[in-house]
């Protein structure tokens, strides 16, 4: 019983340290997008306001990707334990 | 300390208008279905809150980076996201661990609906605001 605890929580930590690899992706994609808006900007000083708006529109955009991934994290962080072993421990008890 | 772009303040406050409008939404439905308790409405502040504070923290990063080079640019905005989201993460885990997780999460998702939005009220408005 302990051994299936033990692993449950153990993949449960491991899927949400996965699932945050998906985090690293908006922070590559917005440095990306604000170094390119520094080369136009430097470009085109006058229509520096345009470029803000639209890059931190952009990259609030970007962001969500990283959302899901902390989401999916949190779930298997502080809810999917608990209601998993209460599963593991009902289907014990029915079997006997 | 750096004064706030009005870009950002305009879009932030934007955001923070769409936030309060959805969440009130959101708070109608938990009344409807009758799940309403007081810990919906204390994750939903919570998450509301983060997800203000994280668009305003990013357009402020944004002004920051704006006058960099592109290198320092890029990894100010790197370093920027990963402290933002550990931010959201804490205040989140807060919500989700003491109040409603349904009612803590949803509203991350807020300025993303916010700018689903905007292509629609803009068209309404007449067309696309002028920049700056």
């Amino acid at each position: 019983m302990e051994l299936a605890i033990g692993i449950i929580l153990g993949c449960c930590a491991l899927g949400a340290g996965m699932a945050m690899i998906a985090g690293i992706g908006p922070g590559i994609g917005e440095g990306n997008a604000v170094a390119k808006a520094c080369e136009a900007i430097g470009r085109q000083p006058e229509s520096r306001g345009a470029v803000t708006t639209t890059m931190l529109m952009g990259c609030a955009v970007a962001e969500t990707t990283g959302l899901y991934a902390l989401v999916i994290a949190i779930l298997l962080i502080f809810l999917a334990p608990g209601r998993l072993v209460n599963i593991l421990v009902e289907t014990m008890n029915t079997l006997g | 300390m750096k004064k706030l772009d009005p870009t950002v303040k305009k879009e932030t406050l934007y955001i923070a208008l769409w936030t309060v409008i959805l969440s009130a939404v959101m708070q109608s439905v938990f009344l409807i279905i009758g799940l309403w308790k007081p810990q919906v409405l204390f994750g939903n502040l919570v998450s509301a809150a983060a997800a203000v504070l994280n668009f305003l923290l990013m357009g402020v990063t944004v002004q920051n980076a704006v006058g960099k080079d592109e290198k320092d640019a890029s990894q100010l905005m790197r370093f920027s996201q990963s402290m933002r989201m550990l931010m959201q993460l804490a205040l989140c885990a807060v919500g989700v661990f003491f109040f409603d997780p349904v009612a803590s999460i949803l509203p991350l998702f807020f300025p993303r609906a916010a700018i689903i939005f905007r292509p629609m009220f803009d068209k309404r408005m007449g067309g696309e605001e002028k920049s700056e």
